[in-house]
């Protein structure tokens, strides 16, 4: 440890306790990772918890010019909130409180740390739910859903966090708190809140979200379909929208992936099938009953096997369990997984599934698919051990031959999961030097020392060219 | 001088000279929305009107490319064509989608379909000094780099020149139908909150002086008239009414304020006999004033709410505070600013603290 970051370790310990500062190796080690396979080097961890606690550590870190990770749940997907270089980690798990719900407005200031399940469920009985519902709802946080804009499957009517985010409560990189957005809607000058949402802890630390919260839809419908092609499945998906039906949900779900799930959920998922579709309608009754025929309209023009509704509602939590726990089902094939979450519009759907299984097949990898079908969101899954760096090579290069794949098809390099490491030196595949070098501008404008989160999303050597203005050449009176 | 690229390459040209030359330019689309912001005396005026290709239309992906100069009415012709929509756009078709969007200036369906920000996913931008910068995706689903979308939606023209935009479209309802009903505000406004507490997901629900506009869309069976309303056309018009400019001696005002607080602002206004658009359920009204003094009572209303108020159309008079106090992270805000447009020509000062005196 260098004499700066010893001090800066001083100063934490003595703000913080022993107790929240954690410099010994089982913790870095343990921070040192995300739900990635991304490894890193962790210095230090702090855990505040309060706002000001977190302006400490940050005013702290800022005079001893030392790089600041923020963590929230770490099962981003993507190294996020992994450190690369030391530096200090600060966790926001443990500022766990709720405000007060504010029914009148429909919203909700929470504290970072606060589960993303724990959201709808502390606020069911007044009828409402937090709508964004990332598959690791049940472990990732409300802040480390605002640093990758965490998507879920009712994200495809509902939206994605950005849209139930009314404001944040931000810790600037040199320890001032700000407060972007609120209740008020369209404040003046730029969306700054839009730009922290998603900006995967480059900007600064999210300390209280004001949350959008929604009304629970009057009547809902589960259903799932079963196909004997993936190809026809993905054809209904597609069908279903263009017939004017958006559903809360369309997840999708292939043959390896159903067979690993229904032995470990037992849902009674057909696993004789090539694709499973599970499609949710709510609504109010009449539209409910309509988009169910629509989806059992267009499912049997395309050769659907069954159609399965669920009867109650316990029906239907099972079905959403098979989903939800498809990710830890990997877990009986192989010890790892490696994944993208690409998206490709969804006209494109067939096409890339074909290519995903050649490109899989070619390089003797054993992939997993189960997705947010209704917006071209892949998850291809590549089951691996770790262990066998043959395996894990084949792995990677799949991965790679998948991105570039979508990219080619039209598509982008992540739908939900940010970029964090693992995507970063793909980004030039879709944006060019002018563009990279205005989201560097903007993420600088937020860190103008680059101590936030440094070495993620932007691919290594974007840099914000030396243009800009000084402060003093804006003309009198203006404030931008 | 009036400026009128035809293309990309003409416009970025134009822009670099601009810089280099240190002259001062307005952007202008459709000119619905160019009375906003602090009065500035551009040296020429760009009028994007010329960019109007669209680039690409993929109806079973639902979303649409266009270039900066479309107009909002044939983005929902060619939409329509199709049996979809811009549920989000403003009602008003000569509005360029550049234009709007730099504007934030979204529809009444904002209650069901959200802000217009919302109905972005890629734009691509020509900054002041003339590069061209692209943001976002073209997929309906998109976390890939920092959200350029976002912020250029409601920049004013001030970060660059919007000369292409990927919108999200939607399929058009099976049914929709606006309805009205005329009284006394006490009773408008209850019907208001009677309509928020039953319906679910209402498109609109709008109290003005003496009457109540609702929009319900969904399927045939859900759109029907609410008790004491009657079928009526879309509510439309200059103004507070509407989404046009707000003719030679008026100006409006778009006051924003927690949803639950807009009763009693709207109830203060009906008091007061001005003439206003409330949108209920999204915090946002819309009030005609007449002078700058009637700006600053709609503000000191706006902030007993905890809310603001800003003017989006009026004349120079009436501007002389158009924002209201300066928002949080205006530093940043400078900075995002100062690296899209370095030599600060596009709108200088159209973002104006309160407290200042006009040069
Ligand atoms: C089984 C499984 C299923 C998943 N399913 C989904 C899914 O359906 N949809 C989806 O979107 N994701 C999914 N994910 C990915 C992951 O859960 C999400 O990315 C989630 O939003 C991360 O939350 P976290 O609290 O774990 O954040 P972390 O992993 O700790 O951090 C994520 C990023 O946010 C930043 N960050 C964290 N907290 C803050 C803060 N307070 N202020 C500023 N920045 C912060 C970090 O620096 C990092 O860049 C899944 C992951 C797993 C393991």
């Amino acid at each position: 440890m260098t004499t700066t970051a010893g001090a800066l370790a001083d100063q934490l310990r003595h703000l913080l306790g022993p107790d929240r500062l954690l410099e010994g190796d089982l913790a870095r080690n343990l921070y040192s990772h995300d739900g990635s396979i991304v490894g890193g080097d962790c210095g230090i961890v702090a855990l505040p918890e309060t706002t000001d606690e977190v302006a400490a550590c940050m005013r702290m870190a800022h005079e001893a010019g030392v790089d600041v990770v923020p963590r929230g749940s770490g099962t981003g997907l993507t190294g996020g909130a992994v450190p690369l270089e030391g530096g200090l980690v600060i966790s926001l798990a443990r500022m766990r409180e709720m405000g007060e719900v504010d029914v009148a407005n429909s919203c909700m200031w929470v504290q970072p740390g606060v589960l993303n399940l724990d959201v709808s469920m502390a606020i069911a009985h007044l009828g409402l739910h937090y709508a964004p519902d990332p598959s690791s709802q049940q472990a990732c946080s409300i802040g480390g859903n605002v640093g990758t804009n965490a998507g879920g499957p009712h994200c495809l009517a509902y939206g994605v966090t950005v849209q139930h985010v009314l404001g944040v409560e931000m810790v600037r990189p040199d320890g001032e708190v700000v407060i972007l957005g609120g209740v008020a809607p369209d404040p003046p000058g730029y969306d700054l809140r839009g730009v922290v949402v998603g900006a995967e802890g480059t900007v600064g630390i999210v300390t209280r979200v004001l949350l959008r919260l929604t009304p629970l839809p009057p009547d809902v419908r589960t259903m799932l379909l079963d196909f004997l092609s993936v190809s026809d499945a993905s054809a209904v998906v597609q069908a279903i929208i263009a017939a004017g039906v958006i559903p809360a949900a369309l997840e999708m779900m292939d043959r390896n992936m159903t067979m690993a799930v229904e032995e470990f959920v037992h849902a009674g998922l057909p696993t004789d099938a090539a694709a499973l579709l599970l499609v949710e309608v709510d609504g109010t009754a009449a539209e409910v009953g309509t988009a169910t025929e629509v989806v059992e309209r267009v499912a049997r023009g395309h050769g659907v096997r069954t159609v399965r509704v669920a009867q109650d509602e316990e029906e239907r939590a099972l079905l959403w369990k098979a989903r939800k726990t498809a990710f830890g089902a990997v877990a009986r094939v192989k010890p790892s997984y490696y994944l993208h979450d690409c998206v490709v519009p969804r006209t494109r759907l067939v096409e890339v599934m074909e290519a995903i299984g050649e490109i899989t097949e070619r390089e003797g990898v054993m992939c997993l698919n189960v997705f947010h079908a209704g917006d071209g969101n892949l998850h291809p899954i590549i089951a691996l051990d770790r262990s066998d760096p043959d395996e894990t090579e084949r792995a990677m290069r799949a991965g790679d031959q998948i991105v570039r794949a979508c990219v080619a098809m039209g598509g982008t390099l992540s739908g939900e999961h940010g970029i964090g490491v693992e995507k970063r030196d793909y980004m030039p595949l879709v944006f060019d030097h002018d563009d990279l070098e205005a989201q560097a501008c903007v993420r600088r404008a937020f860190d103008p020392d680059g101590r936030m989160n440094p070495d993620k999303v932007l691919p290594t050597g974007t840099r914000c060219g030396e243009v800009g203005l000084a402060d003093t050449q804006v003309p009198e009176g203006t404030w931008i | 001088m009036d400026l009128r690229p035809a293309g990309r390459d003409e416009l970025t040209g134009m822009l670099r000279a601009a810089t280099a030359d240190r002259r001062m330019l307005d952007i202008r689309g459709g000119g619905l929305h160019s009375r906003r912001g602090w009065p500035f005396t551009p040296d020429d005026v760009l009028h994007t009107g010329a960019l109007a290709g669209v680039v690409d239309y993929e109806p079973d992906d639902m979303t649409i490319t266009v270039e900066g100069g479309v107009t909002v009415g044939e983005v929902l012709r060619l939409a329509g064509e199709r049996g979809q929509g811009w549920p989000q756009a403003p009602s008003a078709p000569a509005a360029t989608v550049g234009g709007v969007l730099a504007a934030a200036a979204g529809g009444r369906r904002r209650l069901r379909f959200g802000p217009i920000r919302d109905s972005l996913l890629e734009v691509v931008v020509a900054t002041g000094d003339g590069r061209i910068v692209k943001g976002g995706g073209r997929t309906v689903k998109s976390v890939t780099g920092y959200d350029l979308p976002r912020l250029l939606t409601g920049s004013l023209g001030t970060l660059g020149v919007i000369v292409q935009a990927t919108l999200r479209l939607w399929p058009l309802p099976m049914a929709e139908q606006w309805f009205s009903a005329r009284g006394e505000p006490a009773g408008m406004l209850e019907m208001a909150r009677g309509l928020l507490a039953d319906l679910h997901r209402p498109t609109a629900v709008i109290v003005g002086p003496g009457s109540l506009h609702a929009c319900i869309t969904g399927v045939p069976d859900d759109v029907v008239a609410p008790a004491g309303m009657v079928e009526s056309p879309e509510p439309s018009g200059p103004g507070p009414g509407g989404d046009g400019p707000a003719g030679a001696h008026g100006g409006v005002v778009e006051i924003g304020v927690p949803p639950a607080t807009l009763p009693a602002v709207a109830r203060r206004l009906a008091d007061d006999g001005r003439a206003f658009e409330a949108w209920m359920g999204t915090g946002i009204c819309r009030a005609a004033v007449s002078a700058p003094d009637d700006v600053r009572v709609m503000r000191e209303l706006a902030m007993l709410h905890d809310g603001h108020a800003q003017v989006i159309d009026g004349d120079d008079a009436l501007r002389s505070d158009p924002f209201g106090p300066v928002p949080a992270g205006a530093d940043i805000m400078r900075r995002i600013r100062a690296s899209f447009d370095p030599a600060g020509i596009l709108c200088p000062g159209r973002f104006a603290a309160a407290e200042a005196v006009p040069a």
